[in-house]
């Protein structure tokens, strides 16, 4: 769906959602919604950026990595800038931002609901099996791999 | 997916802001229950709530609205990820000096499902939607792997797609809740879950992220910086890998394992003796 997105429908939702995680941001953080704000611009800009780069480029990557890449960007210490920008981002708390995001995730749930009651017990199984297996074997090889650098 | 998938409902958007302050207010909590103890805070509460809320019997929400809000988090955990992301700028040099954990990690996310998802399928008498369901975390991009190699209707592509709901579904509850029990097994540095972390799904990463962070407050700013590095590798190479390495991998263990583990041809070996 990510090539089918209208640019000022996008935009209209980052800044709807960035003005909800300013609020979740002030109730739980306690990081007044002005102090805050440029912050959120800043994080606004680098997503808007990042999905303005997709459109143009003719490489068929996900919008994520180069938003990602972005962020990374101007906050390197060689970028100019990167120390207000560092600052202002860190008064937003990424908890904050990521509260909005598992709500939307719990509204849509009704929507697969139906397909799930379709399922059979082993995929339901399996499905728990697999997520476990990702998490656990990495957790396990970064865990080996960190005590092999002696890093502790 | 011809049509402009529509972002708008006021109502959804009203929703979450109310699920939002609602459960910043909440806060941290420590659940005790017999396999250990589970960290509830903010982000699972508007996922439990919201999940309630949702369901078709309450009459809540329109189904429209429901996939309103499934394309409203397609897009919205990029400001989560850019967020991540400026996290990470700074402590850049950290990350290079863990360039060996950081790919082996990834060593993992990528065969993690293969290797504990093949065999069990096998042995509880999964048949070829053992492929589809095992050879990845089965997320968009995956899904469209497997359609376009084996079409969506096949028993290849019915695995990948009964993952892909239940994830959906349950994935970021059931992953931060595993987090929990596992943290406090005392076993793993809180810096390898934080790669571990790193599954290459925005709401499920989150998810575990948040949960390690509310256990370990003071690592906050690290966990960040591993669990985002751990999850644009996983983004980055996760396609190609996935195409080139993980399902002709599993494919092939497919083939091999499948006479020695599965059930149907036990039977069949057995009825042939007899």
């Amino acid at each position: 769906m990510e090539n089918n997105l209208k640019m000022k429908d996008m935009i209209l939702t980052y800044i709807i959602i960035g003005i909800i995680a300013l609020l979740g941001n002030w109730a739980g953080y306690h990081v007044s919604p002005i102090k805050a704000l440029p912050g959120m611009l800043i994080i606004v800009l680098i997503t808007i950026v990042g999905w303005g780069i997709k459109k143009i480029l003719p490489i068929n990557l996900p919008a994520v990595i180069y938003i990602s890449l972005i962020a990374l960007l101007v906050t390197t210490k060689i970028f100019p800038g990167s120390e207000w920008i560092t600052k202002e981002t860190g008064n937003v708390n990424f908890l904050a931002l990521a509260t909005p995001i598992l709500a939307y995730a719990g509204l849509s749930f009704g929507k697969d609901l139906n397909q799930f009651k379709k399922l059979g017990w082993r995929i339901v199984v399996i499905s728990f099996v697999v997520y476990t297996g990702t998490f656990v074997i990495s957790t396990i090889m970064a865990e080996l791999s960190f005590r092999f650098i002696g890093k502790f | 997916m011809s049509a402009k998938p529509s972002m708008f409902s006021w109502k959804v958007h009203l929703f979450v802001l109310i699920l939002v302050c609602v459960s910043e207010l909440i806060g941290v909590h420590e659940l005790g229950l017999g396999i250990g103890t589970i960290t509830l805070f903010p982000m699972l509460y508007a996922l439990i709530i919201g999940s309630i809320m949702s369901i078709p019997k309450l009459k809540i929400l329109k189904k429209k609205e429901m996939q309103i809000s499934a394309n409203i988090l397609g897009i919205s955990f990029m400001l989560f990820i850019a967020k991540l992301g400026t996290m990470m700028g700074p402590q850049l040099m950290e990350l290079f000096k863990s360039g060996i954990p950081l790919l082996l990690q990834e060593a993992g996310h990528i065969l993690g499902t293969i290797i504990l998802g093949l065999p069990i399928a096998l042995l509880i008498g999964m048949k070829r939607e053992t492929i589809g369901a095992t050879f990845s975390i089965d997320r968009e991009p995956n899904l469209a792997i497997i359609s376009e190699k084996y079409r969506s209707d096949s028993p290849e592509g019915r695995g990948a797609l009964g993952v892909y709901v239940c994830g959906t579904l349950f994935g970021a509850l059931y992953l931060s809740l595993l987090t929990s029990v596992i943290a406090k097994l005392d076993i793993f540095h809180p810096l390898s879950l934080a790669m571990g972390a790193g599954v290459g799904s925005g709401s499920m990463m989150a998810a575990v992220t948040g949960t390690l962070v509310t256990i370990y407050p003071e690592q906050a700013g690290t966990i960040a910086v591993f669990s985002g590095g751990a999850n644009l590798i996983t983004t980055l190479l996760g396609t190609y890998i996935c195409v080139f390495i993980s399902l002709p991998l599993t494919e092939f263990l497919y083939n091999k394992l499948n006479p020695i583990l599965g059930r149907k041809h036990r039977n069949e070996i057995k009825n042939i003796k007899t």
